[in-house]
């Protein structure tokens, strides 16, 4: 999932291009459902409930459900009247949620272990590593859905199955880290100044590491969005009504031929989201990382 | 007797992990609402029922003597009966399903090496020119786009559009079998086909910074001698490791491609049991995905000794 690109002008601009997206992304995610709000009081007023929780925009004049693009709908509605910017707005804050809340478990447990990977006692240290690295035995989509057919269907679960999944690399990554920095002439020093490991761990290395972290958290969001947007896909993700992406695009077949543009732009959206995080994540590591920088 | 001691610790690790994912397919039964006596009587069934059903059924022990009893029923291959339908014997339900996932998995291996090693190897040939950073661009495209994004758009051109292709495999072919399998596999092998011409370029170029390339090319081998006999051969190594990983990952990861193609496979039948909640299915689905995974790796890191002698001297 590594786009690299050698010219570091090339990877500042897009850091500078997926960061806008993303700042876009996000105030979409957030104001992008108020929109079907406001068309609502226009166009859907007192109709059957059931439409309204269903985002729908009623077009009086047409039977068909599939309302055109610029109409009340900006993009046109899908087969059950439902306002695809709307669901696209509904999709984005999702699969933010998930991925943001999976990368925060992930980082937190991920940290944790690194750490005590390399400085608790041997008969912690040990089996913590081998079971970070037991974790990698399998591909991670089918751990997910082995834990999704455990845990159950939703956003919840979801959540779930993913941090179990995300957590082993940033472990690896943070005892790797963890194991060099520990070494530093200036944490040996605190250390003889009777520092406690604690002190340590939380003044002298977790800091020099954040940018890498930051970085490489940016790049594993792709992974943990498309991991979402493929179990809501394969209908064992988030659960319709609440749109997602992948739901939005596995929903798309039925009407592909003659409507194409419901599947035009919830794959246009992932794959961009997809890119830009990738962008974002290299240009971070580029910054964090001078020898990076550099090359 | 390094090497051998090397073997049989991953042997033991993939055992190791086999239990684990067992543990946890069991757990599934457990956590679930419902067991197999309340599905097995029907809705209608009566408490009493029920209750002489579990007892038949065992279900009443403690759970330690139950995860070993499913834990030796699964070796022999017996995972009991789907909960719906007519109730197959899930061993033979799986097996039907299984050489689909093999015949795809396969088909996209083959196609993916071929592709990726000569895209890979004319990449590396035109460093840094037009040629190359096509390759690679193209390549970025490949790695990055999931699967249920390209299935649908080719199967919009190839099966709406243009009407070549058939767009989902179905009951009553009209075409030989195989005309329904060349869509999932092109999707199932872009990300492999991307990743080995990636791994390619990068072995290659590696490999022609090298000092018996220089040699080769000064004692005037022809330049195509050079590259397929000199330099593939001693570049290709990392790429068949690949190989042999991203068959492990076809096998085990076409849910997407199945279930979109409705193709009858493993993966499809996995999904479809998760949404049904046909737990001896999944149980016996992600067992045998799991199996078939570790094996594999197993057996990638079987063969690399054997083709490299450097290996076998210097395992760890």
């Amino acid at each position: 999932m590594k786009l690299k690109s050698k010219n570091p002008r090339k990877k500042r601009l897009g850091l500078i291009f997926g960061a806008a997206y993303l700042v876009l992304l996000l105030l979409f995610a957030i104001f992008g459902p108020m929109i079907r709000n406001a068309q609502l009081s226009d166009v859907a007023k007192g109709v059957d409930p059931d439409i309204r929780v269903y985002n729908a925009v009623l077009d009086p004049v047409s039977s068909s459900p599939f309302a055109p693009a610029g109409g009340a709908a900006i993009l046109g509605t899908d087969e059950l009247r439902r306002d695809i910017v709307a669901r696209l707005a509904e999709g984005a804050r999702v699969s933010l949620t998930v991925g943001l809340s999976v990368q925060l478990i992930a980082l937190l447990v991920g940290i944790t272990v690194g750490v005590l990977g390399v400085l608790a006692p041997k008969w912690i240290r040990n089996p913590l590593m081998r079971f970070t690295d037991g974790m990698f035995a399998f591909p991670d989509i089918l751990l997910a859905i082995l834990i999704v057919s455990v845990a159950g269907l939703g956003m919840g679960p979801v959540i779930f199955a993913l941090s179990v999944t995300a957590w082993p690399s940033i472990a690896r990554l943070v005892a790797s880290q963890v194991a060099t920095l520990k070494d530093r002439e200036y944490v040996v020093a605190a250390k003889a100044a009777g520092a406690s490991n604690f002190y340590l761990v939380t003044r002298h290395i977790l800091p020099q590491i954040t940018g890498i972290l930051l970085a490489y958290s940016m790049i594993d969001l792709a992974g943990t969005i498309l991991a979402e947007s493929t179990l809501s896909f394969l209908g064992i993700g988030v659960q319709e009504p609440q749109p997602s992406w992948g739901g939005m695009i596995n929903g798309a077949r039925l009407n592909m031929n003659s409507y194409p543009v419901l599947l035009i732009w919830p794959c246009a959206m992932l794959s961009m989201t997809i890119f830009a995080l990738n962008f974002v994540g290299d240009g971070l590591r580029a910054l964090a990382d001078p020898r990076d920088r550099s090359a | 007797m390094q090497l051998a001691r090397a073997l049989s610790t991953r042997f033991l690790l993939g055992l190791l992990s086999l239990l684990f994912i067992s543990f946890v397919t069991f757990l599934a039964d457990e956590i679930q609402p419902g067991d197999a006596a309340t599905v097995l009587a029907g809705e209608k069934a009566s408490a009493e029922t029920i209750e002489r059903l579990r007892e038949n059924l065992g279900l009443n022990r403690p759970w330690p003597i139950r995860y070993v009893e499913f834990v030796s029923k699964a070796v022999r291959g017996d995972f009991g009966t789907s909960y719906y339908g007519v109730k197959e014997p899930v061993g033979q339900l799986v097996g039907r399903n299984v050489t689909m996932t093999i015949t795809i998995a396969s088909c996209a291996i083959l196609l993916a090496s071929a592709i990726g090693i000569f895209l890979g190897t004319l990449a590396a040939v035109w460093q840094n020119k037009p040629p190359d950073q096509g390759i690679l661009f193209v390549s970025t495209f490949g790695v990055t786009l999931p699967n249920f994004v390209l299935a649908p758009i080719l199967a919009y051109f190839f099966a709406l559009q243009w009407d070549v292709l058939p767009l989902t495999w179905s009951v009553d072919r009209v075409a030989p079998d195989y005309y329904y399998l060349i869509l999932p596999v092109i999707v199932l092998a872009m990300r492999p086909t991307a990743l080995l011409t990636r791994l390619t370029r990068a072995s290659m170029v590696e490999t022609l910074r090298q000092e018996f390339i220089r040699t080769a090319i000064a004692k005037g081998v022809p330049p195509f001698r050079m590259y397929v006999k000199h330099a593939l051969r001693n570049a290709i190594l990392p790429v068949i490791t690949a190989i042999g990983t991203s068959f492990g990952f076809l096998l085990t990861g076409s849910f997407v491609v199945e279930t979109y193609f409705l193709l009858p496979g493993l993966g499809s039948t996995t999904i479809d049991a998760i949404r049904k909640g046909d737990i001896p299915v999944v149980q016996a689905c992600v067992m045998l995905t799991g199996a078939i995974f570790i094996v594999l790796n197993l057996f990638v890191d079987l063969i690399l000794p054997i083709l490299d002698p450097r290996i076998r001297e210097s395992q760890v």
